[in-house]
Formats: C-alpha cells, sequence, structure tokens
C-alpha cells in the first residue's frame, strides 16, 4: 500500500508524453466539464441531482458547439485567406 | 447592535473568503451549503491534480511563470508548498504537457477565486436559507 502511495505521487513528478496532436485537443472536455460543474454549482439556487445535471450537461454542450462552430470559422477565415 | 451585525458580518465575510482559499469549496462549508462545497471541491482539486499529473508539479514555477504561478496560487496555500519544492528547478517541464497542465492549474485557481467571490458575496447579501 505504501509502495503503491508513492509511485502515484512519484508520478507527479514526471511530464507525461503529449504529442502535438489532433487527438490532444480532446484533452479541453474534462476541463470544459470542470468549468460547467463549478459554474453551475455557484449559480443555481438550489442544487438537486437531475436540475445539477441538466444544467452542467447543457453548458458543456454549448460551450463544446460554440468552440466548435469558432474552430470551424477560423478554418474557413484561413483558407479564404491562404487559399 | 447594527454596529454589532456589521462587524459580524464582515467577520462571515472574511471567515468564509479565507476558508474558501484554504480549501476550495470551504466558504461554502461555513456557509452550511455542504452539497455545493463538496461539488466546488471535487471539480477544482480534480482539475489541479489532473494539470499536475499531465505536466508533473514543475508546472508551478514561481520563478519563471510568475503570472501563471499567481493564477494557480488562488486553488489553495498547498500550491505555495509545491512552488517552494520547484522553486529550485529540480523538475522542468516544457512543451505540451507544460502548456496543458499550467492552464489546469491556472483555471483551477481561478475557478476557486470565482468561488471565492460567490461565496463572499452570498454571506454579505445574507442570502443564508433560514434554518441553516
Amino acid at each position: 500500500m505504501f509502495a503503491y502511495a508513492l509511485s502515484v505521487m512519484a508520478s507527479f513528478t514526471a511530464p507525461e508524453e503529449i504529442g502535438t496532436n489532433v487527438q490532444s485537443l480532446l484533452l479541453l472536455l474534462p476541463l470544459l466539464a470542470a468549468v460547467s460543474v463549478v459554474y453551475k454549482a455557484t449559480k443555481l439556487s438550489e442544487i438537486t441531482a437531475i436540475t445539477f445535471l441538466k444544467e452542467s450537461v447543457l453548458l458543456f454542450g454549448s460551450i463544446v458547439v460554440f468552440m466548435v462552430a469558432t474552430a470551424l470559422v477560423l478554418c474557413v477565415v484561413a483558407w479564404l485567406v491562404t487559399g | 447592535m447594527a454596529v454589532d451585525s456589521r462587524e459580524n458580518r464582515a467577520l462571515l465575510m472574511l471567515t468564509v473568503g479565507l476558508a474558501g482559499w484554504l480549501v476550495p469549496g470551504g466558504g461554502y462549508v461555513v456557509l452550511r451549503e455542504y452539497k455545493r462545497g463538496l461539488i466546488i471541491f471535487v471539480a477544482i482539486v480534480l482539475t489541479l491534480c489532473v494539470g499536475l499529473y499531465v505536466g508533473s508539479i514543475g508546472v508551478v514555477d514561481p520563478v519563471g511563470a510568475k503570472l501563471w504561478y499567481l493564477a494557480q496560487i488562488l486553488s489553495s496555500p498547498a500550491v505555495a508548498a509545491v512552488g517552494h519544492v520547484t522553486a529550485v528547478g529540480e523538475y522542468p517541464v516544457y512543451g505540451r504537457p507544460n502548456e496543458i497542465g499550467q492552464i489546469y492549474t491556472s483555471i483551477a485557481g481561478l475557478l476557486n477565486l470565482l468561488c471565492i467571490i460567490n461565496a463572499v458575496y452570498m454571506a454579505c447579501a445574507g442570502k443564508i436559507p433560514e434554518g441553516k
């Protein structure tokens, strides 16, 4: 148990390998989930499981959709400028 | 009496702000908003830990990345302890892991700032449900 705890702590002393590829963009999703959860936790007057989950998922989805739309617009602009 | 009440409120606001900084979600626990406090604690600590895991503790760099450090330390004073360890430069981290780690840990700090401000506002406005 102690050895396991030490190995867990040691994993925090060396960085993970993350390539500069498209898959690395998926690391955005847990961050968005945290932002949605914390924001909704501060904004809802009464926290019940269903309302909280529904509101958080809605906010998470809206941010993802908005970011994808922004990325598409930027791609089109880049294509128009360079192509 | 009114002065007493104003002083009590100021003391409550100070306690809530300090508790929120010491432990993420702690401000809400002082206000007896346990569910809210627990959700915020889990979300912020997880975000901070993911950042430290991906980029290593080297992403907390009080010497080379002062602005990032300012945002990171808003999560908890524990980050200052990590910064004290990493300040000597024994844990270098570069490139993508550094970016991702810094973004995660800094966002965790800024989210905690949002929670501290919200909890202090609740304490100030007296938005504590009756009977709690």
